[in-house]
């Protein structure tokens, strides 16, 4: 394996640990809001680490602008997207789970 | 004369823009072109509908700062969020926080609502006038000195000034 | 190395269904909303993998599609279809 390959393996894997991570906050956190935070930051992470991996495998600079403008897309989605769940969550009253009550 | 003038330099830049994106869309192979130049043109012509153009002034150092700002908290907020979810005892103390900004109406505050999204132990919930309503992961963190910077940065990439709350 | 983008969109994939599985158990609707989130990261990283993996170019554009459309239906999802099913929790929170 060369250096490049060696350095796209290891942000692969970093971007699937993050993605795991943010499905273990998923099953672990105790409501919407926290939820989201996993689901915001982890998993945006864990795509920003697998297309910095991709990108290093591909020699085509069209193919990269493409990965990164994906990268882009999901990043505004999920923050706007991730907004306006949380919003309407708090307009329908859906109120923050708070530490000492029961999960 | 002048907002002319801003118009045109808008139709340019925004075409480049666009061109730039159908040749990553099309592998840039040459016989999209044609094609590509009505879609083109018919993405800029709807962009300047859409969002017509504001003097805005983006100061360059001001963008790579932010920029560098935005990668860098995204990676803290990412890794924290994780250490939350994957150590034993998640130990999270979540609240809601109401903080005023300081910047102007404007894009600046939608900029400012989202990226807090991806910034470390916040979610934007609600935007009202200038208050952002966040929710915080550790609700005894320093949130207002977070946002603050984040203000900051905004206000110097976006060319804005910060008002008193 | 297209053995090895293989074996993590599996595992991704894995992650996606038990996600998926969480999400679809609620409690609330604003819960089940998340899936949409979900297809927009998980779901892109996905085929994003299998598209280097099988080196099928056309996966890169589905993956397109997918962000786009995880943030057009996240967004008419939270702003229109959820507007009837108000919460079953209707506390006063101020």
């Amino acid at each position: 394996m060369t250096m490049t390959e060696i350095a796209s393996f290891i942000l692969l894997l970093t971007g699937a640990v993050f993605f795991f991570a943010g499905t273990v906050g998923l099953l672990r956190f105790p409501d919407v809001y926290t939820r989201l935070h996993a689901l915001a930051k982890a998993d945006n992470l864990g795509l920003g680490f697998i297309v910095l991996g991709l990108l290093l495998q591909t020699s085509s600079p069209a193919t990269a602008l493409k990965l990164i403008l994906i990268w882009l897309l999901a990043l505004a989605a999920s923050a706007t997207v991730g907004f306006l769940i949380a919003r309407r969550a708090r307009q329908n009253g859906i109120v923050p789970w708070q530490s000492g009550d029961r999960p | 004369m002048t907002i002319s003038l801003a118009g045109v330099r808008a139709t340019l830049w925004r075409s480049a823009l666009f061109a730039g994106l159908w040749w990553a869309l099309t592998n840039g192979r040459a016989d999209s072109w044609g094609v590509g130049g009505v879609s083109i043109l018919a993405a800029a012509i709807l962009s300047l509908r859409l969002l017509p153009p504001v003097p805005t002034t983006i100061s360059r150092i001001g963008l790579l700062r932010f920029l560098g700002f935005f990668f860098i908290q995204s990676l803290r907020g990412g890794a924290q969020v994780a250490w939350f979810a994957l150590r034993p005892r998640m130990g999270l103390r979540p609240g809601i926080q109401e903080i005023p900004l300081r910047l102007p109406e404007g894009i600046g505050r939608v900029l400012l609502t989202n990226t807090q999204s991806l910034l470390p132990g916040t979610l934007s919930v609600e935007l009202r006038g200038n208050r952002l309503c966040l929710h915080v992961l550790d609700i005894e963190a320093p949130t207002e000195a977070g946002v603050r910077h984040a203000e900051t940065r905004v206000a110097h990439m976006l060319g804005l000034q910060l008002e008193q709350p | 190395m297209s053995n090895l983008t293989l074996i993590l969109s599996v595992f991704l994939l894995a992650n996606l269904l038990v996600a998926l599985l969480r999400v679809a158990r609620g409690p609330t609707p604003a819960d089940r909303l998340l899936a949409a989130l979900l297809f927009g990261t998980t779901g892109v990283a996905i085929l994003l993998l299998l598209a280097f993996a099988t080196a099928s170019a056309a996966l890169l554009d589905a993956a397109l599609v997918f962000a786009l459309l995880a943030a057009i239906s996240g967004a008419a999802f939270a702003q229109r279809a959820w507007r009837e099913e108000q919460a079953e929790a209707m506390h006063d929170d101020d």
